[in-house]
């Protein structure tokens, strides 16, 4: 993840901060030191799940993110590549205007993911583009180069910008957006995703699938002791005929 | 209705006080609506759990509090709104990126046509390098992949041609020689119907017509070459290779070619041997075998 921070020239990467249940002020001390308007704290739990925070300090909202699907930029697939620190271009499906707290997310990774114009560390020129879509209640994050044809690219007709492809960079992710928080990092509750699972539960019921092996197999025993025993076998009348 | 153990997700964060909680169990059937289908790997919840909460007005005022001044201009924020035309099926990966490029794509076109009308330059001249994001060592990496997945599709490519070419050889093989066979069958086919049709005639004057008329008569086939060839002794069928390979004897390259060889002008293709020993001009010719006068004994003899 630390592929964001060469995304976001105009960020500062701190130190790592122990995830535990007080973590939320000690992260608003954090951002207030740093003179920062806003957070991303990723934070993984059991070496599994990550979690994205995704917050406007000191007193605005924040979103917990789950972030799923993740592939990095150090994968060999993704073959574009772009200039560090370029401004990109965020497209958003039209989705996002639908609810007000996709309208509350977007506008927040507008002002997150938005390089901001002319940033001392941003470079002039666009030639990336943030592509997020919302699909399924997911978000779904992707980075795209821009390439436009080399020899048109000194003056910019219409037909240069037609034969205009793009090549994924990456990284690529999936937010899950679980709750919304009136606060950074804690505050009233102000959205909750009504069809989150944590991650947690889902191995819960895995691990309780698989460890009723060893039960039902008992009880399969026992219902069968039970069976036979209420109804015997009738006595065979041939059984010793031979034995005479 | 959710499951009972599922009713509990509430998520003790530290700071989720529900102090505000307003259930608004009317806004849930459009939340519902968007996100119903299962995802990759990933159990949901059915039904979504009622308890959820969903604040409008919380959110909202929110909005409200972190959006943007709507005068802030375009150029800060650099952001475009494309409408999805259809929904797209989630575990379709193919169609999904298909349509997450498409999207980015619009956005581009647009963004770049507001950004030309306001006459801003926006695509890096080709004379313009700086640091990337990805390092060129990375860079590196990822083009020898390319190239070798592109020589292992053709050394593939290669691979099924020939083994296609050889299916096809195989064919044209067997063909052939059905083709042979059935050529000797109606050659022989052919000499049996002459034959009979001698036989019925009576053999009286088959001398000058009854050959004339047949199809084989002007063809080579059944031609001896009466060309004799040197060196072969009459009656010899092996194609004049006994004597070739007899004279030789055990010195040759290779041996088990060689074997074979002898073996089939030995006792292959059957044929006369009793005219094997006999000379014929040039084994009488042929001074190899005479002793030229160098052995001391010959000489004694002859005195």
């Amino acid at each position: 993840m630390l592929n964001m921070v060469s995304l976001l020239p105009h960020c500062t990467k701190d130190n790592k901060v122990e995830s535990k249940s007080s973590k939320g002020t000690t992260l608003n001390e954090l951002v207030e030191l740093k003179c920062c308007s806003s957070c991303l704290f990723f934070e993984c739990r059991k070496h599994k799940d990550l979690y994205l925070w995704m917050a406007k300090c000191p007193s605005v909202p924040s979103v917990k993110f789950i972030v799923n699907a993740v592939h990095t930029m150090e994968e060999l697939k993704l073959t574009g590549n772009h200039l560090r620190g370029s401004r990109p271009l965020l497209s958003f499906s039209s989705n996002f205007d639908n609810d007000a707290h996709w309208k509350l997310v977007k506008e927040m990774i507008t002002q997150i993911f938005g390089i901001p114009k002319d940033h001392r560390k941003s470079k002039p020129y666009h030639d990336h583009v943030f592509n997020f879509s919302i699909v399924d209640g997911h978000i779904w994050f992707r980075n795209y180069q821009i390439t436009v044809p080399h020899n048109e690219s000194v003056k910019v007709a219409r037909g240069g910008l037609e034969k205009m492809t793009l090549i994924e960079v990456g990284p690529r992710f999936c937010l899950n957006p679980i709750k919304i928080f009136g606060g950074s990092f804690g505050g009233p509750t102000l959205y909750e995703n009504p069809l989150y699972v944590s991650p947690n539960q889902i191995r819960a019921l895995e691990k309780r699938q698989k460890a009723g092996k060893y039960a039902k197999k008992v009880k399969a025993k026992k219902r069968r002791k039970m069976h036979e025993l209420s109804n015997p076998l009738e006595p065979n009348e041939f059984a010793d005929m031979w034995k005479e | 209705m959710g499951l009972p153990t599922k009713e509990s997700i509430l998520y003790d964060e530290e700071g989720s006080e529900d102090d505000e909680m307003v259930d608004m169990n009317v806004e849930l059937p459009e939340s519902e609506s968007e996100s119903d289908s299962d995802e990759e790997g990933d159990v949901k919840l059915l039904e979504p759990s009622k308890k959820a909460i969903y604040n409008r007005e919380g959110l909202d005022e929110k909005l409200q509090d972190i959006i943007w001044p709507e005068n802030a201009g375009w150029i800060h924020r650099l952001s475009i709104d494309i409408t999805q035309e259809q929904e797209v099926d989630v575990n379709d990966d193919l169609k999904r990126e298909a349509s997450f490029y498409t999207q980015a794509l619009e956005g581009t076109r647009q963004a770049f046509e507001k950004l030309q009308s306001m006459g801003l330059p926006f695509l890096r001249p080709p004379d313009y390098y700086a640091e990337m994001v990805k390092t060129d060592s990375h860079m590196e990496k990822v083009k020898r992949r390319l190239l070798t997945e592109q020589k292992e599709m053709e050394e593939a490519d290669e691979r099924r041609k020939a083994r296609e070419a050889k299916k096809l050889s195989k064919e044209i093989q067997a063909q052939k020689t059905k083709e042979r066979a059935k050529q000797k069958k109606d050659e022989i086919e052919s000499v049996k119907k002459w034959r009979k049709q001698r036989q019925q005639s009576g053999f009286a004057r088959d001398v000058n017509d009854g050959e004339l008329e047949l199809p084989f008569e002007d063809s080579k086939a059944f031609e001896r070459s009466s060309k004799r060839r040197p060196g072969v002794a009459p009656g010899d069928r092996s194609g004049g290779k006994a004597r070739q390979f007899s004279g030789k004897g055990k010195k040759g390259m290779d041996k088990k070619r060689k074997g074979a060889e002898f073996k089939n002008s030995k006792f292959g293709f059957g044929g006369r041997k009793g005219m094997r020993k006999q000379n014929t001009a040039d084994t009488t010719d042929d001074v190899r075998a005479f002793n030229k006068g160098g052995m001391a004994g010959n000489n004694k003899r002859k005195r």
